[in-house]
């Protein structure tokens, strides 16, 4: 019952497979036709000689035409036959490999965009522009924003450098910041003790009348609350409480176009020292330097007036 | 067997030569491949009919290569092609099931 089933089944797809690549207009289906049609004629030719009868044939071929399959894809599969068509098969089947391997490459590298249609393609465009502009203009807004902050960035640092410069500048003044400028160095010899306090706050008063704006006398910074006194036992000064001996050295930046003159006047502090056996010399320079500091005092009572 | 070494060179170079392919062939070579691929299923189903005749495999290859190409092409042009590349890829689909299942029928008699 199965072996007559089979053929039944067989002759079914048989009909099946014909129509079905045989609507398809294709050479093959029609080639395969004829050569099935003449490989059935080959076929039977000597299933007619051996059995004889179509029924034996018939029982015979599901049994022989499966393993006939195998055979023949051994066959072909192993002994390599080197002809024309086997090459030229494999010419074609290299290209479809090629293909192939091509295909899936792209597809993998190049997501959804390679195979793309026009209209996805055009929408896709549509969508990165937008973007693009929606890009651009938040570029924009932080580029400005960016300005913004640099500017403002540059003033405060601006603020600072002026900030900095007034506070050096008040330092100078204040004997907190060594000072340096063209100027005049005076310097007193006094061998027999007779300059005081009071010579050399003459002195100081004729420089600072001249424009003097940073002085040192030895090693002691010269400032607003600077005072001098005498050393009680013996010569020598004391100025803001330091000791303070002969020769004076008065380092004075200003200029010292001006500050020459002042003390040369008739009658000026150079001549009084004189008239105390005291040798007064000044020496003008490009370049002097104020290097002794003044210890601020922290103010006690007073404290800016608002503006 | 020098057949199915072709196919495998072939898939070796397109893998490590990764030749650059030209844009106006670009969306006729999934098609195309589909194509041979049925071609090519059709032709192992031949063979194992022992009807397999090479100078029709090359002939129903490269047609139904160019006839898969042309169809996207009109398509293309008609504003359909996504459509009846589906189309094409479905009954291409429909025939190599059916080529391997007759393959199937005679390599494992079931």
């Amino acid at each position: 019952m199965s072996e007559e089933r089979e053929p039944r089944e067989r002759e079914e797809e048989a009909a099946a497979g014909e129509p079905e690549s045989g609507p398809g207009a294709e050479p093959e289906a029609g080639a395969e036709a004829v050569a099935g049609a003449g490989a059935e004629e080959t076929g039977q030719a000597p299933r007619g000689g051996e059995g004889g009868a179509v029924a034996a044939a018939a029982s015979r071929e599901p049994v022989r035409l499966p393993s006939e399959g195998r055979t023949r894809l051994k066959a072909a599969l192993w002994p390599p036959r080197v002809s024309r068509g086997q090459l030229v098969v494999a010419l074609l089947l290299f290209a479809l490999g090629l293909a192939l391997a091509i295909q899936v490459r792209s597809t993998n590298d190049h997501s959804e965009l390679r195979g793309a249609r026009q209209e996805d393609l055009v929408r896709i465009l549509d969508e990165l522009d937008d973007k693009q502009q929606r890009l651009q203009s938040e570029k924009t807004q932080l580029e400005q924003s960016l300005a913004q902050l640099e500017n403002s960035s540059n003033q405060a640092k601006e603020a600072q450098e002026q900030t900095r410069k007034k506070a050096a500048e008040l330092g100078v003044l204040a004997g907190t910041e060594k000072a340096t400028g063209p100027g005049i160095v005076l310097t007193i010899d006094d061998p027999q003790g007779q300059v005081k306090a009071d010579m050399l706050l003459d002195t100081l008063q004729e420089l600072r009348a001249a424009g003097a704006e940073a002085i040192q006398i030895n090693d002691v910074r010269v400032v607003a609350g600077t005072y001098f006194t005498d050393n009680s036992s013996g010569g020598g000064v004391r100025i803001d409480g330091k000791s303070v001996s002969q020769p004076f050295r008065f380092t004075v930046v200003g200029n010292p176009q001006d500050l020459t003159p002042a003390l040369n006047i008739p009658g000026g502090v150079v001549r009084s020292l004189e008239n105390h056996q005291a040798r007064a010399t000044i020496v003008q320079q490009q370049k002097v330097l104020v290097d002794a500091l003044a210890t601020p005092k922290p103010l006690q009572y007073g404290k800016p007036a608002a503006k | 067997m020098i057949a199915v070494l072709g196919l495998v060179i072939g898939v070796i170079v397109g893998v490590f030569v990764q030749p650059e392919v030209p844009n106006a062939v670009v969306p006729y070579l999934p098609i195309a491949v589909v194509a041979a691929l049925d071609a090519v299923f059709g032709g192992v189903r031949a063979m194992l009919d022992g009807i397999f005749d090479d100078k029709v495999f090359v002939v129903s290859f490269l047609s139904n290569v160019v006839v898969a190409a042309l169809i996207v092409f009109l398509g293309d042009q008609l504003g359909v092609g996504s459509q009846l590349s589906t189309g094409v890829v479905v009954v291409l689909g429909i025939r190599i099931f059916s080529n391997a299942a007759a393959i199937r029928r005679h390599v494992f008699r079931a």
